[in-house]
């Protein structure tokens, strides 16, 4: 396991307590999981993701990421419509462990409210609370 | 009250490592080095792998009567339990798998008893149950001359499991040619114990005596290794330099339990535990006679055994992809009407395997189709209340998803257990 100083987490995102993060492009949204979340998962085995046109609220479960180990749900950090999914993932998941903000994006929205974005966490919010846990 | 969690001897070089550490039967274990669990499980099908298991524990049974206690309170017969009948006794320098229970024929847990010689017998326990197993064997003693000691934490323990595992002991045996001499599945040789005449059988080569048993928990080709503690973190790095080039790596208890779930294998107090141990793919630890109508003997727990009336079934199950349910939520079981007829106990991914036409293929299988890259299947166990048959196909539902599995008598094909060892070195 990484120690937190180990862990990447690039400027300019912004980031949810489920360890999901968010990087908005104008009025898209990028979305995928943490560093933290992956290291946390191991390897990656399958990634279970929405349909193009699907509308999720924030905190909604819009997939699943399987590791060896478990099941996890994965949740809207803002709300929007599904307009692009990474179908690479669906035979190579383990780019999620690999590049978890680069080749292991997952879904592509259009944001519902550009507002809540700014409800999520800042870089050093987010490490502040993985160095409470 | 507080669990105190306990360190085995190679906690700092797991770490160092950057292994992912969790609680594991009181231990902190790792569960996967960074090279990740899927590396790891296919390093133990084509190369070879070693577990730190020393979070295990070691009964030792003593005495003249030690043989008459363990009948009674172990499930296998060892009046007749070796040979392709089942009719020979157990001997010397051979072990034999089974289940310690109790009066109501529930499993307290699993276990393997090793021989040494007359009157001096070992029992290797899962993580955390010598007291328990020491205290249950006590006090079914009576007045039969025994000693029972715990060996908890007295006894390191590593496991080498692959096809390239003997290669890689023959650097770090004295003698190797000799110690693999006549060594088929489920024997073992030397003592860990210096003062056992037994001891100079199986020597590092810097003298250190060893007990090796060809044994394991992964359903491939390997040992057991135990060794007294001040020789153990020494003979790991032994090992694991010797290995590299062969490809050996380390490898945590996510591994071990995918590459058990393919193999068919109980994880004690999950597959087996406080319910009948009848009715399940483990018969071959019940004392059962030719026609498995009766036990071949008397033992703690037998006439629970014989007068179930409430019929519970444990089966092995494959699915058709990777995708798992989470044992955990619980997932239940239902059958082809839909009706709910049970639990699932056990669900990983054995990612060494997949589905070609109607089989079931493996990495290592020397038929295996071509340009074969399988994703892995989900695997496990289930306790259900009917019946079923090899074939017929249920579904598994936990609160997220619905998978169709079916119903199989084993899992991954072509494991190398059981491969005589002069094929593997």
């Amino acid at each position: 396991m990484k120690e937190i100083n180990e862990l990447n987490f690039p400027d300019g995102l912004r980031y949810t307590d489920d360890h999901e993060w968010a990087k908005s492009d104008g009025d898209k949204v990028k979305i995928g999981i943490t560093d933290y979340a992956q290291d946390q998962l191991g390897d990656i085995v399958f990634v279970e993701l929405p349909e193009l046109g699907e509308t999720f609220a924030k905190g909604e479960e819009f997939g699943t990421v399987e590791s060896v180990k478990a099941v996890s749900e994965i949740y809207m950090p803002v709300s929007g419509e599904v307009v692009s999914i990474n179908e690479e993932l669906a035979d190579a998941p383990e780019q999620v462990n690999e590049d978890p903000y680069g080749r292991g994006w997952m879904i592509e929205i259009i944001s519902d409210d550009s507002a809540e974005m700014d409800s999520l966490k800042s870089k050093a919010d987010y490490l502040g609370m993985l160095r409470g846990l | 009250m507080k669990q105190e969690i306990r360190k085995t001897l190679l906690y700092d070089w797991h770490v160092e490592q950057g292994a992912n550490m969790a609680n594991f039967g009181g231990y902190e274990m790792p569960l996967w080095y960074p090279s990740g669990v899927r590396n790891e499980h296919l390093a133990v099908l084509t190369n070879a792998g070693m577990f730190d298991t020393s979070h295990m524990a070691m009964v030792r049974i003593t005495g003249p009567d030690a043989y008459d206690l363990l009948q009674l309170c172990f499930t296998k017969d060892l009046n007749a339990c070796l040979g392709i009948n089942k009719k020979i006794a157990l001997k010397n320098n051979r072990c034999v798998y089974g289940a310690f229970l109790n009066e109501q024929g529930e499993v307290i847990d699993d276990a393997i008893v090793y021989q040494v010689e007359k009157g001096h017998y070992l029992s290797v326990v899962n993580a955390g149950m010598g007291g328990e197993i020491a205290r249950h064997l006590a006090a079914h003693k009576r007045g039969r001359n025994v000693e029972i000691t715990d060996l908890t934490d007295k006894v390191g323990k590593l496991d080498i499991q692959g096809p390239l595992s003997a290669k890689i002991l023959m650097k770090v045996l004295a003698d190797p040619g000799k110690v693999f001499e006549k060594m088929p599945y489920f024997s073992f040789k030397g003592h860990f114990d210096p003062s056992c005449p037994s001891a100079n059988a199986v020597c590092l080569t810097d003298g250190t005596p060893i007990l090796l048993s060809r044994t394991g928990y992964t359903g491939e080709f390997g040992f057991e290794i135990f060794i007294a503690p001040e020789h153990f973190v020494r003979l790991w790095k032994m090992i694991f330099n010797a290995g590299k080039e062969y490809g050996l790596i380390s490898c945590g208890l996510a591994a071990r339990d995918s590459l058990r779930g393919g193999a068919v294998l109980p994880l004690s107090h999950q597959d087996i535990g406080h319910w009948p141990f009848i009715n399940n793919p483990w018969p071959f630890a019940l004392p059962y006679n030719e026609d498995q109508t009766d036990f071949t003997k008397s033992f703690i727990g037998d006439e629970a055994l014989r007068n179930i009336v409430d019929f519970e079934f444990t089966y092995a199950f494959a699915g058709h992809d990777l995708r798992k349910v989470s044992a955990e939520d619980p997932a239940i079981v239902l059958n082809a009407e839909a009706k709910e007829i049970g639990t699932v106990l056990t669900c990983v991914t054995d990612m060494g395997i997949g589905r070609h036409k109607d089989r079931i293929y493996s990495v290592a299988s020397p038929d295996k189709p071509k340009d074969f890259k399988p994703k892995g299947l989900c695997c496990g166990f289930v306790k259900v209340t009917s019946m079923l048959s090899f074939g017929e196909v249920v579904e598994l539902r936990d609160k997220r998803r619905k998978v169709k599995v079916a119903i199989v008598e084993d899992i991954r094909p072509d494991r190398t257990a059981r491969v005589p060892i002069k094929n593997m070195i």
